[in-house]
């Protein structure tokens, strides 16, 4: 444990550009956005999004809020809060993906491969850290962020309620539920098993390969070509463009017909044969990785 | 228990294609040995190095310190201590952050001991690896190094690189600091001046082969080095020589197993040097092979 412990310390000393303070320097923009917005100092208006105070001058707007129930009120403030930290999220999976592709290609081009395997550690343990470090622990580190986003949001809204008399301060504290931050996290860690065999492919692209970007990319094109020359089907590029998607994809296919997913479905993603058709493939190229960097002894002096 | 040898290899084969870097070592090392590799390259001496730390696959026996170095590689890590090539420590890392990370994964490794020695050093424990001279990364490898408990201490080209000072500064420090006569070391290295006076035995390599194996003592009594007087020439040239080199124009008799009172009377008489002694045992290999 303590070693698993150490080796994940290590990743994060090492990235902590990528994984720590990136999403943070991000987070600190978009809470001085959100700032920004209720105190009236910018505006931001796309054909696509509006983030602006302008709404509640709006006669429908305010009728809403004074109207609207509780749940009512979270669902809506839950959409905008997910659409609000998408650039941390986004920030996030750049930093995994470029971890993902160097990790084991820097290793050996700068030789501290050397130095990590004249230690007591198996190369087994080496490649879990990794892969729980983007499964399990960057979701964790990512959390705060969010939280903090949503706290300074939430802050900003109540304060230009209660100033501007549209809704009393206590008003969107009422249908803010701190039990999202559950959700928000089960969510993260679902989303990193749904992308594992995506990772686990870069991993091990990074592995094997002098060049990893292209040895990620290519030999994929190549697959998905071929397949659609010989078979006349698709399903490897289904199977990326899915695993590139969010999680809900991983649910059985009817659910969505029938009502909104929510965070609680989690568990019935475990019951699609998707799911372990991932996690069998992930174990193979978690094999294939250790194998790999086992192998990786070239370093010879002669 | 003391174990008798720390490493035991019989007909130790690895091939890469059709070329064999190890073709058939026997060898056993006893616990305590200070052993060096010497030999050209290509010989197989990091490739030795490398099965020894189980990091190859071979064919053949190979036990060391009563492991299979390739099944048994992590259990074995823990009692095997390894330096090749010193630049490799990780530049991103503070010496404390590199200190901690040894501390959390060796279970024989004593932080304090390290810190202790570091603290007679000019290393600061905030200072970034990348940002340390050569020298420094040496004495910090060399510093986590003798803080480890280990049996076996294996050295693959450890002072590549380095300028003379610190190659010097690196084997006296191991030497004084580290052996205490217990713990085993292989040592492979081009610059065999350096270390034949830390070494007790020597094996030579030549096409993974060893070619002599044996503890420098009995190397200095078997074989002698003449510097003959001019007059005496012919009579050293007729105790047949297994090797003649020519040194600033003056002839260098190489004899093995003639006795030093018969050489004293030609001229000046010592043991060889280990780097000469492997030259003309491989002009003998070379012209045997020939003839």
């Amino acid at each position: 444990m303590n070693t698993l412990v150490t080796l994940i310390r290590r990743e994060l000393q090492e990235h902590k550009v990528g994984f720590i303070y990136a999403p943070f320097i991000v987070t600190c923009v978009l809470s001085l956005v959100v700032i920004s917005v209720y105190f009236g100092l910018t505006d931001i208006q796309t054909t696509e999004f509006n983030f602006t105070t302008k709404i509640y001058e709006n006669e429908q707007a305010l009728e809403w809020m004074a109207t609207a129930d509780i749940e009512q009120i979270t669902a809506v403030m839950r959409s905008g809060l997910v659409v609000l930290a998408l650039p941390i999220l986004l920030t996030v999976a750049f930093a995994i993906l470029a971890f993902n592709l160097s990790t084991f290609a820097d290793e050996r081009k700068d030789r501290t491969l050397i130095f990590w395997r004249s230690l007591p550690v198996s190369d087994l343990t080496t490649v879990m850290s990794k892969i729980l470090l983007v499964t399990l622990i960057i979701p964790l580190i990512v959390l705060p962020n969010i939280i903090l986003l949503h706290l300074i949001s939430l802050l900003s809204a109540s304060i230009y309620f209660a100033t501007n008399d549209i809704v009393p301060f206590g008003w969107v504290w009422s249908a803010y539920s701190f039990t999202d931050w559950f959700r928000i996290i089960f969510s993260l860690w679902a989303q990193s098993l749904w992308s594992l065999p995506l990772m686990a492919w870069l991993m091990f692209a990074g592995a094997f390969a002098k060049r990893p970007i292209m040895g990620a990319f290519v030999p994929i094109a190549v697959v998905v070509v071929l397949e659609g020359i010989v078979f006349k089907t698709n399903h490897i590029f289904h199977f990326i463009e899915d695993r590139l998607g969010f999680w809900t994809s991983g649910l059985p296919e009817q659910l969505e017909e029938v009502r909104v997913v929510d965070v609680s479905d989690i568990y019935l993603m475990f019951s699609t044969q998707d799911f372990w058709i991932g996690m069998a493939l992930s174990t193979l190229l978690i094999g294939g990785i250790v194998y790999f960097r086992s192998r990786n002894n070239d370093y010879s002096s002669e | 228990m003391e174990r008798e040898f720390a490493v035991k290899a019989k007909g130790v084969i690895k091939s890469y294609d059709n070329n064999h870097a190890l073709n058939g070592i026997d060898l056993e090392v006893r616990s305590g040995q200070v052993l060096g590799l010497i030999g050209p390259n290509g010989a197989g001496k990091s490739t030795f190095l490398q099965a020894v730390l189980g990091l190859l696959n071979t064919e053949g026996e190979l036990e060391v310190l009563g492991l299979d170095p390739r099944k048994e590689r992590h259990k074995l890590l823990q009692k095997v201590c390894s330096i090749t090539d010193v630049a490799v420590l990780p530049k991103w890392m503070t010496v404390e952050q590199v200190l901690q990370y040894v501390d959390g994964v060796h279970p024989r490794f004593n932080l304090e001991k390290a810190k202790s020695i570091l603290s007679k050093t000019d290393i600061k424990n905030n200072s970034k690896i990348k940002t340390l001279s050569r020298g420094l990364v040496v004495q910090l490898h060399l510093s986590i190094v003798m803080a480890i408990d280990a049996e076996l201490l294996v050295l693959d080209e450890p002072t590549l690189g380095l300028d003379l000072v610190y190659r010097k500064e690196f084997y006296s420090q191991l030497i004084e600091d580290y052996y205490d006569g217990n713990k085993t070391i292989l040592i492979s290295t081009h610059q065999v001046e350096e270390i034949e006076g830390v070494l007790s035995d020597a094996i030579f390599m030549n096409q993974g082969r060893i070619v002599m194996k044996d503890s420098i003592d009995a190397i200095n009594e078997r074989f002698l080095e003449l510097r003959p007087n001019q007059e005496s020439l012919e009579r050293a040239r007729s105790l047949n020589p297994m090797h003649i080199r020519t040194e600033l124009g003056r002839e260098v008799f190489l004899f093995e197993g003639t006795g030093i009172d018969k050489l004293n009377e030609l001229g000046e008489v010592r043991p060889p040097f280990i780097a000469d002694l492997f030259m003309a045992i491989m002009d003998k290999t070379k012209s045997e092979g020939q003839g």
